[in-house]
């Protein structure tokens, strides 16, 4: 990451979080190292929300460790992507959270899932000569009772 | 009240937040904010707040294993940007958490763009690992291709555009697109169709979205 004056980088970093998102939507044209430091403030400040969403939203939906973590890190790069924006963003404490809430929600692979029906068709052979031999009592059917 | 006051006191409050929020930062940064004939009083007043907080816990106690992935998320993707914003460090990273494969980025790309045969596929490919990379420009990018990776991603179509503008200082890249169609001499010469073969229309569709500017 770029340096800039230690004094400059203080100011932005005692920004409250209206004042901050004021100068990302100032910088955020520019697209330069200044704009990657506020995004680089905003962020920190977003992580410990995103954190905190996903531990408690992620144990209440009943997500194991591993998926809270994937949560939280599905849910930086969003934020990273919602504050490259142009347009003006909420506040990053309500944005990370929302963000993480819905990162939360999404299908993570060992959450239980619905049963669904195979789509393979079922394998059937023909035996010949069965009916008669059922007929003859050769054979039985299956009776679950005695089976 | 004097801008002086203000700016002592907005610091005052700052720093009892930064404590709250366990954020604080070395105690001069705060002393550095105000100006010199304040910092005695300041830094009496905060000697105060932190004798009354009693000591402070082990450094990164708070912090937890996912707060530091995260960050390191962050610092990566930041680290990322280039030519195509942060989009690429943005995408690799939600598609690494979301467990989706590559291939199966592009094989979303390839229904959407209707690219079934094997020379399109694999320029899609390659294109798509070019961009995940940062090797392309994002302003060669098409809009109707940033929409279809939104629509992979589950995410808004104008944050994968915004994301995919150019860092100002990031690396000069030139865009060499693959069927060799206004590159340079530098061009890969591998990437050039042979004058008797046509170029597969496919690919052709594919470079454009990659690399023929917003409207191709």
């Amino acid at each position: 990451m770029a340096q800039f004056d230690p004094v400059e980088e203080r100011a932005v970093e005692m920004l409250d979080d209206l004042e901050l998102e004021a100068v990302r939507a100032e910088t955020v044209p520019h697209n330069d190292e200044r704009f990657e430091f506020v995004l680089w403030v905003l962020c920190l400040r977003g992580v410990a929300v995103i954190e905190r969403v996903c531990q408690s939203r992620g144990k209440a939906r009943g997500l194991d460790e591993q998926e809270i973590e994937l949560a939280i890190e599905d849910a930086a790069a969003r934020m990273l992507l919602r504050l490259s924006r142009l347009d003006p963003q909420p506040q990053i404490h309500a944005l990370a959270g929302q963000i993480a809430a819905e990162s939360v929600d999404r299908a993570w692979p060992s959450q239980p899932r619905a049963a669904k029906l195979s789509r393979r068709p079922p394998e059937l052979r023909l035996v010949k000569g069965l009916d008669r031999a059922i007929e003859k009592g050769r054979v039985r059917p299956n009776d679950w009772e005695n089976s | 009240m004097s801008a002086g006051e203000e700016t002592f006191e907005r610091v005052f409050w700052q720093v009892l937040n930064d404590l709250q929020e366990g954020e604080a930062k070395p105690i001069e940064s705060y002393l550095r904010l105000v100006p010199r004939e304040d910092r005695e009083e300041l830094s009496l007043m905060l000697a105060d707040v932190l004798l009354a907080r009693g000591p402070a816990s082990a450094p990164g106690a708070a912090a937890g294993a996912g707060y530091e992935r995260a960050v390191s998320i962050v610092d990566e993707v930041l680290g990322s940007r280039g030519e195509t914003g942060l989009l690429p460090g943005a995408l690799k990273a939600m598609r690494k958490a979301r467990g989706i494969e590559p291939e199966g980025v592009v094989e979303r790309l390839a229904a959407d763009f209707g690219v079934e045969g094997e020379e399109g596929r694999r320029a899609l490919a390659r294109n798509y690992h070019r961009l995940e990379t940062g090797r392309l420009l994002g302003s060669k990018l098409s809009r109707r291709l940033l929409a279809s990776l939104a629509a992979v991603f589950d995410v808004d179509p104008v944050e994968v555009r915004d994301a995919a503008r150019p860092a100002s200082q990031g690396p000069s890249l030139q865009s060499v697109p693959a069927m060799g169609r206004g590159a340079g001499a530098g061009s890969s010469t591998a990437a050039r169709p042979s004058p008797e073969r046509l170029p597969d229309p496919e690919v052709e569709l594919v470079e454009r979205l990659f690399h023929g500017g917003p409207d191709a």
